[in-house]
């Protein structure tokens, strides 16, 4: 399928006095293959800004960001899905107006439109919704119909930028369950960006744990347990869990 | 009263409390019987008068509004010559009359098709130019002057220029509407433009959308709000500039019969010709501009809790 690897990435953030400031300090990392990757830090270290880097919406100040794929062939240009902390749906289209977007902007041939938006759909448990509005919907389930557009161009990488942390604590549990099994499924490359711990410890199959800003890679470590091991209640979870917040502790100003 | 009713259920549950502290049964089941009963008792939602009967009331206070103004006018002719202040009775009679004869559809549609053409050159010309301004810094510097002179210009003194510059006919009226409430369309819009969200901007990027569908799909959505309001406000202003000029040049149109009412000083003539000039306005406004409201908003739920 496809990684993604940052090498040595810097930005700057431009500010109006003329002093830049450092966002990403030399950043290097290599993402999971087929699977789900955190970026694990403090609030404002600079993990959106990565993201950012990662989807082309921001230019890197120096470093590269390579996303390969067996289709790399110079030509083709990476597929990627974007699930933002707001849904930022189109409110004005039905859900699947929404995913037709998605769609239309990915050039997918139209012939495939009506049997993704079924598949993927199905998948976030929203079918029978297909027709509504988004505004007719509860968070939750805007933000499933935000993963489904994510998921329904079959994105090489999927990002996601604090998708839950919007959401009510039980609502947010539940959709970080079924999105790990959903990507798990899929064999999906994913990049999740948190600030929490337990998400980190329980969304991710390897963990880059980011300093305060500018963003520096502290650490990085693969989970010990596989996706359907990961029980919030189980010791070894615990565990796992403390050594990750130790080490965000640490490097929080 | 949901207060009476909790204390009468409390009354019941002590009761029934009693009844099974004498049977020897657990307090712990008891509770929870209490909360349920407690809650039975209470109704979910507080009671609200009908749909219907609220639209009844609503429609009664505006027949009542209308008929009231009617009222005040039939009360001022029994004090003033019917030349000046011609009976409610009398005047609608010639609105049926001339409807009757078909007269007055011939000449609202000319003043309609001149209204309708003018707005659309003006909107051809606005919606760009507004998109423009709200996006690019230096067009909206460059286009800030004119666009605000614009506004302040009267629509009265346009007419006035538009028919001397291209004489006696269609065009000038077309082009004097167009042009009084263009500044203030492109306003309107260059204002929403700034108020788009960003975030749909950056959405629309990462899905590599085309700029059409970013236009036709992400932007004219998010205007459409702006617009109707600015179609509101400009057909106001387009209605009396046409009347003037039709009153100054033109052979047809609502605003050259006022005139002809004027100078035979029938008062009932004007009256009946500004009776259903004001209909068919309304009709437009209510009817299918507010059709059309309802139409594009569909997506956004209705919020009519806050309102008494």
């Amino acid at each position: 399928m496809a990684y993604v690897r940052v090498d040595s990435a810097v930005q700057y953030f431009a500010r109006e006095a003329g002093d830049d400031m450092l966002v990403l300090g030399k950043v290097s990392f290599d993402a999971k293959e087929n699977g789900m990757t955190c970026l694990l830090g403090p609030s404002g270290c600079g993990k959106s800004t990565l993201l950012n880097v990662i989807s082309g919406l921001e230019a890197l100040d120096q470093g590269r960001v390579e996303i390969v794929s067996d289709k790399s062939d110079g030509a083709h240009v990476p597929r990627i899905g974007y699930v933002f902390q707001d849904p930022r749906l189109l409110n004005w289209k039905r859900v699947e107006g929404n995913m037709t977007f998605a769609l239309k902007g990915m050039r997918v041939p139209e012939s495939q439109w009506e049997g993704r938006i079924r598949e993927y759909l199905t998948l976030v448990d929203l079918i029978e919704f297909r027709q509504q509005y988004p505004l007719y919907l509860s968070g939750g389930m805007r933000q499933r119909v935000g993963l489904a557009r994510a998921l329904v161009i079959e994105p090489e990488v999927l990002l996601m930028d604090e998708p839950f942390s919007k959401l009510d604590q039980l609502t947010a549990r539940k959709l970080r369950e079924d999105t790990l099994s959903i990507c798990t499924r899929l064999k999906q490359t994913a990049l999740l960006v948190t600030h929490d711990v337990e998400e980190g410890a329980f969304m991710g199959d390897r963990i880059i744990v980011f300093s305060a800003r500018p963003a520096r890679v502290i650490e990085i470590i693969d989970n010990p347990l596989e996706p359907s091991q990961r029980d919030l209640d189980d010791h070894g979870f615990i565990e796992f869990k403390k050594k990750l917040l130790k080490l965000v502790l640490h490097t929080a100003p | 009263m949901p207060a009476k009713a909790g204390i009468q259920a409390r009354s019941a549950f002590e009761i029934r409390l009693q009844r099974m502290t004498d049977q020897g049964k657990s307090l712990s089941v008891q509770e929870k019987s209490y909360s349920a009963l407690d809650l039975e008792s209470t109704p979910i939602a507080k009671p609200k008068p009908g749909l219907a009967k609220q639209a009844l009331i609503d429609f009664g206070l505006r027949a009542g509004s209308i008929f009231t103004l009617v009222l005040i006018w039939w009360i001022l002719s029994l004090f003033f010559p019917p030349t000046l202040v011609p009976k409610p009775s009398d005047t609608f009679a010639e609105v049926a009359t001339i409807v009757s004869t078909g007269n007055f559809f011939s000449e609202m549609g000319s003043t309609l098709r001149r209204v309708l053409v003018g707005f659309g050159l003006a909107m051809i010309v606005s919606i760009p130019l507004g998109i423009l301004m709200g996006t690019l810094r230096s067009l909206e510097s460059f286009f800030e002057p004119p666009v605000i002179l614009g506004l302040t210009m009267p629509g009265l003194i346009w007419a006035v220029l538009m028919i001397m510059f291209f004489g006696l006919n269609e065009t000038s009226a077309y082009a004097a509407v167009a042009i009084t409430i263009m500044p203030m369309l492109a306003i309107s819009i260059w204002q929403g433009t700034k108020s788009i969200d960003k975030d749909l901007i950056d959405m629309s990027k990462i899905f590599h959308a085309s700029p059409w569908s970013k236009v036709i799909d992400v932007i004219l959505p998010q205007l459409i709000s702006h617009i109707l309001a600015a179609i509101r406000y400009g057909l106001g202003l387009a209605w009396k500039v046409v009347v003037v000029v039709e009153m100054f040049g033109l052979s047809n149109g609502v605003g050259y019969q006022v005139v002809r009412g004027f100078n035979v000083f029938s008062m009932k003539a004007v009256l009946a010709w500004t009776i259903g000039f004001l209909v068919v306005m309304v009709i437009i406004e209510f009817g299918i501009i507010g059709w059309l409201e309802r139409a594009v908003t569909r997506w956004r739920p209705r919020v009519e809790a806050w309102r008494r």
